[in-house]
């Protein structure tokens, strides 16, 4: 049966309260950079960007028995984030608040993100890749700019293409792999 | 190898068989590579949102606000991907007098905006438009206005379903009035998916929100009529 995002989001929350650690670090890895670029443009700096990052998803895995799902995951998240955020601006005198709860507590593992993000967000990488974006080749381009702009479901997209699902399943990928590729060699090693 | 990261790049959009999630799951948690590639997609989704946000920056001036309004789509187009990460686009519409500015003011406001309280206050304002705005886009009845507003001044239709919209021709859109500004005094819009977002002030401290397939022209014409 296929499902949607939220609903893949509900099965790996589902999994990850009855103590999936796994499918709770699927969900980290699937919004760690969005939560830590909500973050960064809140309070414009790196390193308490990536602590409070950090501080997020140790306060999700522990309280995510408290999650109804009345609101998608990523807005419960981004909640706990900018309140995290706010309350760390307004303390007194910016002052750095540390982790009270260690990483190694929390079981969970964030510490392969902080390179990447160094290396796209601080930069003006940005805008190269989507310069690079508009570069693909227009059959990847279309549905790729449909399924992540647009946020038109597969099924949409091979109607409007007029092209198997598979295929559209396919050139989202490949237009994602090349991406990924550009950020590695063309951002990360000129960072 | 090929045939994880694709079905990884399906789990991402949520296009994946739920039999496979479990395989998945165990085959992710194995293997950092498969960790870090579906981070970067998370990241790329971050990329294609913000790398546009500021080429339109450059955009933004009233000189070109006409060729601004005719590329509105395609430039909205590229920053639609996440849902809460929406990026903030500041307008002035010259038709609109609440909307226009002068010299003195923009003084004043520049000076005023320069005080750490004054930014602690944007910052709440800042809140309580992002909150606002993810109720309209994740609660279906948050916009059901229960009061009806006549717009056939304006050539807009009170749609008799259900979903408490307006229409006309193509144009369809949901309206809600808040008896708060959230400190704003300029349009402000978001594109989500295939529909607009916009919140625009109007008199006695109030905000029209409207969100739907609805131009920007149209949206400021019909928050003017709820000014006279």
């Amino acid at each position: 049966m296929k499902v949607n995002s939220r609903d893949i989001d509900s099965e790996l929350i589902k999994k990850a309260k009855k103590g999936n650690h796994g499918a709770f670090n699927i969900l980290m890895n699937k919004y760690y950079p969005r939560v830590y670029a909500s973050i960064f443009s809140f309070i414009k700096s790196k390193e308490d960007s990536e602590d409070l990052s950090q501080q997020t998803f140790i306060k999700v895995w522990q309280q995510l028995d408290t999650f109804r799902g009345d609101s998608a995951f990523f807005t419960w998240v981004y909640r706990i984030a900018i309140n995290l955020a706010k309350n760390y601006v307004t303390s007194s005198g910016f002052k750095k608040q540390k982790i009270n709860t260690s990483i190694q507590e929390a079981e969970i593992d964030i510490s392969s993100f902080n390179d990447i993000e160094s290396a796209v967000i601080h930069n003006e990488s940005l805008e190269e890749i989507s310069y690079f974006i508009d570069s693909l080749p227009e059959s990847l381009k279309t549905a790729f700019v449909l399924r992540e702009s647009e946020g038109k479901s597969y099924e949409e997209i091979a109607t409007i293409t007029e092209t198997p699902i598979g295929t559209v399943r396919s050139r989202i990928f490949r237009a994602r792999e090349s991406i990924v590729d550009f950020i590695e060699k063309e951002i990360t090693n000129n960072g | 190898m090929d045939n994880i990261k694709e079905k990884i790049s399906a789990m991402y959009d949520g296009e994946l068989n739920s039999s496979e999630i479990d395989e998945l799951i165990e085959i992710v948690n194995n293997n950092k590579d498969m960790q870090k590639q579906l981070s970067l997609y998370s990241l790329i989704n971050v990329a294609v949102n913000q790398g546009s946000s500021k080429l339109k920056q450059k955009i933004v001036n009233k000189d070109s606000f006409k060729k601004f309004l005719s590329n509105v789509w395609l430039s909205n187009g590229l920053t639609a991907a996440a849902t809460v990460l929406l990026t903030l686009t500041f307008i002035n519409y010259s038709n609109f007098s609440r909307l226009n500015e002068n010299i003195d003011s923009t003084n004043q406001i520049s000076s005023a905006i320069n005080s750490k309280e004054a930014q602690l206050i944007a910052q709440r304002s800042e809140e309580y438009i992002t909150d606002h705005v993810m109720k309209v886009l994740n609660d279906p009845n948050y916009m059901n206005s229960s009061s009806r507003i006549d717009l056939r001044n304006v050539g807009f239709n009170h749609n008799k379903s259900n979903d408490f919209s307006y229409t006309k021709g193509k144009e369809k859109f949901q309206l809600r009035i808040e008896n708060k500004d959230f400190g704003l005094k300029k349009v402000r819009y978001w594109k989500h998916g295939n529909k607009m977002i916009y919140l625009i002030p109007i008199e006695n401290g109030k905000v029209v929100t409207l969100y739907g397939n609805i131009s920007l022209t149209s949206a400021v014409e019909i928050a003017k009529s709820l000014d006279r």
